[in-house]
């Protein structure tokens, strides 16, 4: 592919992923409303709130660390959608596998630790402290997923795992030949997403939302851009795994937001967990089903 | 005269010299560019460079060369050694004296450790592995020792583990000559496979097990960690980024060139399925794992370090183990990768020690505004220690985790990631209550640590993000390292591996991260408004009105709610083991005793021990 | 005045070009920036007093305020609207002003409740303040003892309008008249009033003071002002800086 392609590739992944991130968002919140017997909020409203959190007049910052986070937190996510094929637009993924990727997606994260450390406000540091430990505890069922992906199609390419399952249909899809850990990877992806029962390290009533208590103004509105991609990739990635990627536009995204979907209809059925109990609950059933579901396609 | 010989005579006038001008004020840049210069000689080498002395023993002759597998280390050792010579140069090295430590000695030992690394990492034969091993292993103390009361405790539990390792793999030594009729590496590695399994078995535990040692495997781990935490400045920095390595180095020369990693094979535990070398793996794995969590509650930074650096070590060993060209690629640059970062982590802890005068992770905090550039080091370290991009730490363990989903070793693969996500929880720890949260009051006039401190860790960060930027430039050692041990050899290019089955372009990788990085710089500078830096005390505190007296930090039990879910699992199983293992002894010193009623029964105890294994093996 | 340490700050309009001579791209960019601040209002559930009560019907499913873009946020960082639910007893009061300044503009002050805009039930008390716009600029008062969640939200789409049409803009007026506040805060809670916040910096780093946001009762607040500048990150100490 020539230079102006991929330049273009680059440029539009990110674009796209922060378009079909709010609409993600804003299907979350209307499916909240719906179970909680509510309306919800209008079409646009994630954009509206964007928008005026950028727009604040008067912003605080607690040092150059803490601006260099934000900046980490949606950067970071912004190189990660490179790494992540779309219908039509493979972008970086030969140069980079699914390891590569899961470790881009930690950036972020760290960035956002780094910028909540130099506010020096003790909630948003036990915020990152439980975030880190649900990272723990969900993301090794994610890795026993990856293992079992990237061994049953014989690498880590995505875009070579999609253009696999594509080429034998539906019956072929990660989903169908790997059923076990297709559940344990939206095990994962429910925990990653961050949302109850998995969103200790919120905790608004708490914790006063952990780590971003002394965020307004950009800062959130950067967090607020860095959800709608957390929701995007996490979506993409499964369906990337297991649902076959994308034949054309319509598809990939009915499947994208279906996968987001289903944990968000069962997220606001649920208070949330205590981080103990976070841990035994991903390091029993998830991890369970996924060593079974790597048992069954090794032997 | 050959070049190895003028880099041994290098080394060793590089000792006398800082000796005899140790009390001098330059004495320490005087060790910096001697060192430069044994690194500029060890980069004019090419394939191997076999040294002028010889002797002989028992008709073997005991030689001494350097092959690219040693020179991989050799470059390593000298890069600490020049970094940490640096280090103590200036600032730290007078407070040093001050304080009425003894400075000379301590380049010294510095300079006697280096010579040891060299003499051992140039062995050609068992004879002079055993010398060179030994002559490390007193170094090392020699370095350990200067520490202080606590720093001599920890370096004669050191002495004690070194010894009992150094006995095993004299042991070995003895039974290899006794059963191949030589002591030369290339003859052994011919002959050791036409020996039968129990014999390659027990030579194989012996000099695991004695190698073991000093690279800090479970369960001969204990007393690293604090032998290295309690050593002064710049000798933790050295002992900590190579000295260990030393093990691997010689374990990686008994597994790959002696026995081969298909000799391993055939050796087998239970019938079938597992074997030493799936043993091996495992013992890795779990080196991997229990001194992560471990690292994970000390509030001593020192001691957080210390105990990652035990972890790591399994990950270079995994690799080995592994054996295709990216497992025991990853595990080779595993060591490079480990020796920088280790490196610059210690020396920022240090950095941040000279200034505020303890480590202990409850009394800092916030120092990020006072100490950018040790902050700076932290970061790069960190990052590098976790293994994330864009640090050199992770092209070495992608390497890793590729070849364990190559050869299909999911457990041994999620014992890695678990490490490796134990380490972020562990760093993220030390980062934030060292340079983050809020600025103590009576920090708030310290300033950055002086540039002879400065320049050597902002120096292993640019080493650290380059290597990562294009890691080719180090896989060219490891390759040819590869090569010399007889493993198969990696394919790399400039950015990482090509590969069919997904490869990794480091090159791409970092420049999109860093796109990535401008356009949310533009988003947050370009896109939203102006702001106001404000002081650490206008804080949401619930409507609190927050002074400089209250601290508003969260220091203490970071980990709250993963210490209730693991706290029970940790039960000190190792130091039982070792405290039941030294109990016994007594017992048996003490039975000694009662018999013979000598003055030193432990003596007597070890000379019974010896006699009755040479009247076992003659 | 004459102990007043020199500021030299900038005053409103000082910075900044001439507002007629705006293109219709800034016209239409800050027509985009009041509407999308109108449907996007983050409160501070900040409940003060007995009003707070009647909030929660006004977010759940009978009545719900997320369709208006009205979500309950947890911090004043994070928050536009200030609800100020009941009656404000002295000690509450330093808490909500600490609170509002804590807030980034543009920032909005509901008084919910009779209490707030003349003492209500409490108008006896020796221990509530009755006027709360003589501490802090109110933007929209809601009577009533309490307002039903139907009242709550007619308030609120008052607010809405008033910041579309760029009617609600009394944050600024805490700058322009610091000194007038700060007199009025001085005299419920003594001379030794101060909060952790600096809002003369703020008004001067932000082109938003006006010729009373200085005046005696700041020159009072700076004779023992603990120091509030902020931590700058740095090398050397402060006697090595070159002046």
């Amino acid at each position: 592919m020539d230079a102006l392609n991929l330049a273009l590739e680059l440029v539009l992944m990110p674009l796209v992923a922060f378009v079909v991130g709010l609409f993600m968002v804003l299907m979350m919140r209307r499916i909240a409303a719906r179970i909680q017997r509510r309306v919800g909020p209008p079409l646009l409203q994630p954009l509206y709130d964007i928008v005026k959190l950028y727009g604040k007049q008067t912003q605080i910052s607690h040092g150059l660390v803490h601006d260099i986070g934000i900046v980490m937190a949606v950067g970071g996510y912004v190189a990660a959608e490179t790494l992540l094929p779309v219908p039509g637009m493979d972008g970086l993924a030969d140069r980079g596998g699914l390891i590569t990727l899961a470790y881009l997606m930690m950036i972020p994260s760290l960035g956002l630790a780094l910028g909540v450390g130099q506010c020096a406000n003790p909630n948003g540091s036990i915020g990152i402290a439980r975030a880190l430990t649900a990272m723990l505890a969900y993301d090794i069922p994610f890795v026993i997923v990856i293992f079992g992906v990237a061994w049953h199609y014989g690498t880590t390419n995505l875009a070579d795992i999609i253009a696999l399952q594509q080429a034998a249909g539906p019956g072929g899809w990660g989903a169908a030949t790997m059923p076990l850990l297709a559940l344990a990877g939206l095990f994962s992806v429910h925990a990653m997403l961050g949302k109850q029962p998995f969103e200790i390290y919120v905790a608004p009533a708490e914790i006063a939302t952990g780590p971003m208590v002394e965020m307004g103004g950009k800062f959130l509105g950067g967090l607020f851009v860095m959800q709608c991609f957390q929701f995007y990739t996490a979506g993409v990635l499964y369906v990337s795994l297991f649902l076959g990627g994308g034949e054309n536009w319509l598809t990939f995204l009915v499947k994208a937001f279906a996968v987001v979907a289903i944990p968000m209809c069962i997220a606001f059925l649920f208070p949330r967990y205590r981080t103990e109990d976070l841990l035994k609950m991903i390091w029993k059933w998830p991890v369970l089903l996924g060593l079974a579901g790597l048992w069954l396609i090794m032997h | 005269m050959t070049l190895l010989d003028l880099l041994l005579l290098l080394s060793l006038a590089t000792g006398v010299l800082v000796w005899l001008l140790g009390r001098w004020s330059g004495a320490g840049v005087l060790a910096a560019l001697l060192y430069a210069g044994q690194f500029a000689l060890l980069g004019a080498m090419d394939g191997s460079a076999a040294a002028s002395p010889t002797f002989q023993v028992l008709g073997q002759t005991i030689a001494w060369s350097l092959d690219p597998f040693g020179r991989f280390f050799a470059f390593i050792t000298l890069g600490a050694a020049i970094v940490s010579a640096w280090f103590m140069a200036g600032e730290w090295g007078r407070r040093y004296t001050q304080a009425g430590h003894n400075l000379r000695a301590l380049h010294g030992a510095l300079a006697v450790n280096v010579l040891a690394m060299l003499l051992l990492l140039a062995s050609t034969d068992l004879v002079s592995l055993f010398i060179g091993w030994e002559l490390v292993s007193w170094a090392g103390f020699l370095l350990m020792a200067q520490g202080g009361a606590a720093a001599v405790r920890a370096a004669l539990r050191y002495v004690t583990y070194a010894m009992g390792g150094a006995m095993a793999i004299l042991g070995g030594t003895v039974l290899a000559y006794a059963w191949t009729g030589t002591l030369d590496l290339g003859l052994l590695a011919e002959r050791l496979p036409a020996l039968d399994a129990d014999q390659l078995w027990l030579l194989v535990a012996l000099f695991t097990g004695g190698f073991g040692v000093k690279m800090g495997l479970l369960p001969f781990h204990l007393w690293q960690a604090p032998a290295y935490a309690e050593a002064p400045g710049p000798g933790t920095a050295f002992l900590g980024a190579i000295s260990s390595r030393m093990g691997l180095f010689a374990i990686a020369l008994v597994l790959a060139r002696l026995v081969t990693l298909e000799g391993l094979d055939g050796l087998r535990i239970l019938p079938g399925q597992f074997g030493v070398r799936d043993l091996l793996a495992w013992v890795a794995a779990f080196t991997i794992v229990l001194p992560t969590f471990t690292a994970l509650k000390q509030n001593d930074a020192r001691y957080l370090l210390a105990w990652h650096g035990i972890g790591q070590g399994g990950y270079m060993l995994m690799g080995l183990v592994v054996g295709d060209a990216m497992g025991s690629a990853g595990g080779l640059m595993h060591v490079f990768n480990h020796a920088t970062y280790q490196a610059a982590l210690f020396l920022s802890v240090y950095a941040v020690i000279h200034r505020t005068g303890t480590a202990d992770l409850n009394r800092l905090g916030g120092l990020v505004v006072r100490m950018p550039l040790s902050f700076l080091t932290m970061l790069v370290g960190i990052i590098g220690l976790a293994g994330l991009p864009p640090m050199n730490g992770f092209v070495s363990k992608w390497l890793i985790y590729r070849s364990l989903m190559t050869e299909g070793m999911p457990l041994l693969f999620v014992a890695s990631v678990i490490g490796t996500l134990g380490t972020i929880l562990s760093v993220y720890k030390l980062i934030h209550n060292t340079f983050l949260g809020q600025l103590r009051s009576e920090h708030e006039h310290i300033r950055e640590a002086p540039w002879s401190m400065t320049g050597p860790m902002l120096a292993l960060c640019v080493i650290v993000f380059v290597t990562g930027t294009a890691p080719g430039l180090a896989l060219g050692w490891v390759a040819d390292a590869q090569a010399a041990l007889g493993l198969p050899v990696l394919s790399y290019t400039l950015g990482g591996v090509a590969s069919a089955r997904g490869g990794l372009d480091m090159l791409w990788i970092v420049g999109v991260l860093f796109g990535g990085f401008g356009v949310g710089a533009l988003l947050f500078y370009g896109g939203g408004g102006r702001s106001r830096r404000v002081h650490q005390l206008d804080n949401y505190a619930g409507g609190h009105f927050l002074s400089a007296d209250v601290r508003y930090q969260y220091s203490d039990n970071f980990y709250a709610g993963l210490m209730h879910r693991i706290g029970p699992l940790y039960r000190n199983a190792f130091s039982w083991l070792e405290s039941a293992l030294v109990s016994a002894v007594d017992l048996a010193a003490l039975a000694m005793q009662g018999v013979y009623r000598q003055q030193a029964p432990a003596l007597f105890l070890l000379m019974t021990a010896v006699a009755g294994l040479a009247w076992v093996v003659l | 005045m004459s102990d007043l340490k020199q500021i030299s700050i900038h005053a409103e309009g000082d910075a900044g070009g001439d507002p007629k001579s705006e293109g219709l791209f800034t016209r239409v960019f800050d027509e985009l920036k009041a509407f999308c601040r109108s449907r996007s209002l983050f409160m501070l559930h900040y409940c003060t007093g007995c009003g707070a009560i009647e909030l929660p019907p006004a977010m759940t499913s009978r009545f719900d305020m997320e369709r208006l873009g009205i979500q309950p946020m947890v911090t004043p960082r994070q928050a536009d609207i200030l609800l100020v639910t009941g009656y404000v007893s002295i000690k509450t009061l330093k808490r909500i002003i600490l609170t509002y300044e804590q807030m980034g503009g543009p920032k909005y002050v509901i008084g919910i409740c009779s209490c707030t805009v003349n003492g209500g039930m409490y108008w006896q008390s020796y221990a509530t303040a009755k006027v709360l716009n003589e501490y802090l600029p109110v933007d929209l008062y809601i009577a009533g003892c309490m307002p039903r969640p139907e009242a709550v939200i007619t308030g609120m789409r008052q607010l809405m309008e008033n910041i579309r049409t760029g009617k609600a803009d009394s944050w600024k007026d805490y700058y322009r008249r610091y000194d007038h506040y700060l007199g009025n805060q001085q005299q419920l809670f003594g001379e030794r009033w101060q909060t952790p916040t600096d809002v003369i910096g703020e008004a001067d780093h932000y082109g938003l003071a006006g010729p009373e946001t200085i005046g005696p009762h700041t020159a009072l607040l700076q004779q023992h002002q603990v120091p509030l500048q902020p931590l700058e990150m740095r090398l050397g100490s402060r006697q090595e800086r070159k002046p």
